[in-house]
């Protein structure tokens, strides 16, 4: 008799056991939300995200944009845009997401951007029932998939589809003809160069440059100062950390073999800002006007 | 015969290095052509002076801790370098020359911490005691460098361990002449010690009663092995394998006689260098491998083929 | 006709850093040209040790080293090593030689910092090497010789430097008795035929009583005699220091060692 219903009661915790491991392949309680992030994981959330934490920049901006910024409970120390989100508390730089910070601000919904060690780092989350989604921050055209992405998780579907559809239109808008030739130089020594695959690449093409390494199919790559030479933009283009006064050349501009490339001899550099140019966010359209600009100063 | 073989081995390397690259550079143009004059032609210089730094050191090196695997990198210095370069980015160091100063002191600093560690032994500069206190600075140093690196701004230090993995793309006309200022007197100093260094193989003891001033020539040795494989590391990065492999490779064509070994190592490595950097510009164009890559893969089949052909024999 | 002094130890002691007791207590040798002077005693009584301090390696606490009238730490090591010729205990041989590389190895003293070996150096070596009967040898590669030819390409490096005086320790250890003796026969060639001054440390007593000149016995640091083999290796003097009860038989003049089996009343 005894033994029955221990039996019973081992079937019943087992069964509710599998239940909280099943929780995330049954189906949707009503009013529920299914989605598959760009690592093909299917994340639910039972209703639209109050509290997210944030662990890209791009994705804050969106997230601003699509005017779900009061929902915000955590970002990364990257994330200073716009000043709005600079209010909300970090949890740290993220590249190797600090768990333990994220968790503390008990979010429903933790976005994260798509590489190897966040992938760890959500399936962590996802044990501690915290639900994670991965989006690819590559290319002008991941903006616009997030964007529609971020607006299902946070309810805002129609706000969402529309902001993507805004900027897929700029996407593949038309490209103006090339007016100069760039580099982007992203590091000196040994010679780092930003390829064909960067995003930085889609908007010299939508500004009227062309990048002298286009051909490269990478998002960056070692190359020889001698090729730089020899392609010979007519622009050298540098990112910088924040926007403040006249920037003076980089340092390794007076290092005696850079003075064989032309664009450094005749001293022609344009400076773009990290936060604006480094990474997709929606003020791509912004940010194509102002290289556009920039160039024009430097060609002059 | 064999010095005949290695000359033309240098030339043809040298050659080589000049004459290809990434840019296609007609050979009518080769003499005025700007990038050859004022890249291909340092930078091929610089490589020669670096790889026979870094190949003599070695050999010295190895002839001092009594032990053939010893290496320029197994001191430390190359560990002491890293930091500094990486610290000097971290700075923002707005000065051109501030890296290489920066990893040049690194090196120094690591160079007299090892020195400094081994007197704690009791002897000076024994050689098991400077092989531990080597890996040990080495090791510190790495462990420091991978510190400032998490704490600091990560994306400049992504690339700054592109320059820790070794690179030629700094060479330019000032730094060949800085280390053709800089490098002969440490030169001279190791090939002067070519027979003390014979001796020294007996044991120190025998040495000192043949007549070698032991405590003298093993100071000498080791801040003038220091002193070239500092500057060749603050110029090009951390380039492995040459000090390692290239006095062993030699040694299989001309024995164990310091006299001829140490120039011949230094001319050998001075090709290897100027060749590997050559592959490294030209296999992947208009991409660029690290050097230190190519070094490995083209000396060990060398080396392999070597020592085939010596026990063959 | 009194024999060049060569080398004059006078009432040295030394202690080594850190040691609780003196390695040397007031020992003296005079090794003069033409002789063999035997230098014994069991295992840590101080037999290396003298040859240090005598060479200048370790400066005694008391007493004086000089070699040819001049301080041994006057000496610079090149300038000693035109005098001094030392086949030590233990050798490494970290890389290949061949026999005739390994003799020039004893030229050094005599090169120049740049300068190549001249004929004189290499008519030293074939010297050396005729000296020590191993001419036969020149070509082979060290790793391929027997322990008694190594001993002796040894002896001819040491030869090669010219010195005037040879010090040799224990060169006879691990040699089987052939060797042994042809090692000792041409120490005593060199000392009678060349003039050559030899200190020579051995375990081996009873060679040493055979063919030395003089023997200087030591017993924990001390001397125990000095003189001819005769009046040092008395039965009462050998049993004392090597703590063994032993037979002293005679053999063409000179005391030979018979170790006894063990006595009761003896400690």
């Amino acid at each position: 008799m005894r033994r029955w219903a221990h039996r019973t009661h081992l079937a019943g915790l087992l069964l509710f056991a599998a239940a909280a491991c099943g929780r995330g392949s049954r189906s949707a309680p009503s009013g529920g939300l299914t989605v598959t992030d760009d690592a093909g994981r299917a994340v639910v959330l039972a209703q639209p995200a109050r509290r997210i934490v944030s662990l890209s920049p791009g994705v804050t901006e969106l997230l601003f944009a699509l005017g779900a910024g009061d929902r915000v409970v955590g970002r990364t120390t990257w994330c200073d845009y716009p000043p709005a989100a600079r209010a909300v508390p970090s949890v740290g730089d993220g590249l190797n997401p600090n768990i333990e910070a994220v968790a503390a601000r008990h979010p429903d919904l933790v976005v994260l951007y798509r590489s190897a060690l966040n992938e760890t780092a959500a399936a962590q989350l996802a044990r501690l029932g915290l639900a994670a989604v991965l989006v690819q921050q590559d290319r002008l055209e991941d903006l616009a998939r997030t964007a529609r992405l971020l607006g299902r998780l946070t309810g805002a579907d129609a706000t969402g589809d529309s902001l993507a559809q805004v900027l897929e239109r700029f996407a593949s808008g038309p490209r103006p003809p090339p007016r100069a030739r760039v580099a982007f130089v992203v590091w000196d020594n040994p010679p780092v160069v930003i390829g064909g695959g960067s995003y930085l690449d889609q908007l010299a093409a939508l500004a009227g440059a062309a990048n002298v390494f286009h051909d490269i199919g990478s998002a960056s790559a070692q190359v020889g100062l001698e090729t730089i030479v020899t392609r010979d933009p007519d622009v050298v283009v540098v990112l910088r950390d924040s926007a403040g006064p006249p920037p003076e050349p980089p340092g390794f501009t007076r290092r005696p073999e850079w003075r064989a490339v032309r664009a450094v001899r005749q001293r022609r550099f344009v400076y773009l800002t990290g936060s604006l140019f480094g990474r997709p966010s929606p003020r791509a359209p912004q940010a194509v006007a102002e290289f556009r600009r920039r160039l024009e100063e430097a060609t002059r | 015969m064999r010095w005949l073989g290695l000359g033309i081995v240098v030339a043809v390397a040298f050659a080589l290095a000049v004459v290809l690259g990434p840019a296609h550079v007609p050979l009518a143009e080769l003499l005025t052509s700007d990038v050859v004059r004022s890249l291909r032609l340092p930078r091929a210089l610089l490589a020669f002076l670096v790889g026979g730094s870094l190949a003599l050191a070695g050999t010295g090196l190895q002839a001092l801790v009594r032990n053939p695997l010893a290496d320029p990198s197994l001191l430390g210095l190359s560990g002491g370098a890293g930091l500094g370069a990486v610290v000097a980015i971290a700075l923002h160091l707005a000065n051109p020359w501030a890296l290489p100063l920066a990893a040049f002191a690194g090196a120094l600093g690591a160079m007299a911490l090892v020195y400094r560690l081994g007197l704690v032994g009791g002897a000076e500069l024994d050689p098991r005691v400077l092989i531990l206190a080597g890996v040990a600075v080495g090791a510190f140093t790495a462990a420091v460098t991978t510190a400032v690196v998490s704490l600091s701004d990560a994306a400049e230090l992504r690339n700054a361990f592109l320059w820790l993995w070794g690179g030629l793309s700094g060479a330019s006309w000032d730094s060949v002449w800085l280390l053709c200022v800089y490098a002969p007197l440490p030169i001279a100093v190791l090939l002067a010690a070519a027979r003390p260094l014979d001796l020294l193989a007996l044991g120190e003891e025998p040495a000192r009663h043949l007549g070698a001033d032991v405590e003298s020539v093993k100071r000498r040795v080791y801040v003038a092995a220091s002193l070239l494989t500092a500057a060749a590391v603050a110029v090009s990065g951390v380039i492995g394998f040459v000090g390692l492999v290239v006095p062993h490779a030699m040694r299989l064509l001309w024995g164990h006689r310091h006299r001829p070994l140490l120039p011949a190592a230094f001319l050998g490595g001075g090709a290897l260098l100027a060749f590997s950097d050559t592959v490294a510009r030209v296999a992947v164009a208009p991409r660029e491998l690290p050097v230190g890559i190519v070094t490995a893969l083209i000396g060990v089949p060398v080396f392999v083929l070597l020592l085939r052909r010596w026990t063959a024999s | 006709m009194d024999r060049e002094l060569i080398l004059d130890v006078r009432g040295v002691s030394c202690r080594y850093p850190g040691a609780s007791g003196d390695a040397l207590t007031g020992v003296s040798l005079a090794a003069r040209a033409g002789e063999v002077h035997a230098v014994l005693g069991p295992n840590g009584s101080g037999k290396t040790t003298l040859v240090r301090v005598a060479l200048g390696l370790v400066a005694p606490v008391a007493g004086s080293a000089a070699i040819l009238g001049r301080p041994a730490s006057d000496w610079s090591r090149r300038d000693l090593a035109r005098v001094v010729g030392v086949v030590t205990q233990r050798e490494d041989n970290l890389f290949p030689q061949r026999v005739r590389e390994t003799v020039l190895l004893g030229r050094y003293p005599y090169l120049s910092m740049w300068g190549r070996e001249r004929a004189e150096d290499h008519a030293a070596v074939e010297r050396a090497l005729a000296r020590c009967d191993v001419s036969f040898l020149a070509n082979r590669w060290i790793w391929t010789l027997s322990g008694g030819e190594y001993q002796r390409v040894r002896l001819a490096r040491a030869l090669a430097q010219e010195p005037k005086l040879l010090v040799l320790d224990e060169p006879t250890a691990s040699l089987d008795v052939r060797h042994e003796m042809q090692l000792f026969e041409l120490v005593r060639v060199l000392a009678d035929r060349d003039g050559l001054a030899v200190v020579l440390i051995t375990h081996h007593v009873n060679l040493a009583a055979r063919f030395a000149d003089r023997v200087l016995l030591l017993a924990e640091g001390r001397p125990a005699g000095d003189g001819p083999p005769a009046d040092v290796l008395t039965r009462e003097t050998v049993e004392r220091v090597f703590a063994w009860p032993v037979s002293i038989a005679s053999f063409e003049g000179r005391p030979q060692m018979v170790p006894l089996r063990k006595r009761e009343d003896l400690p």
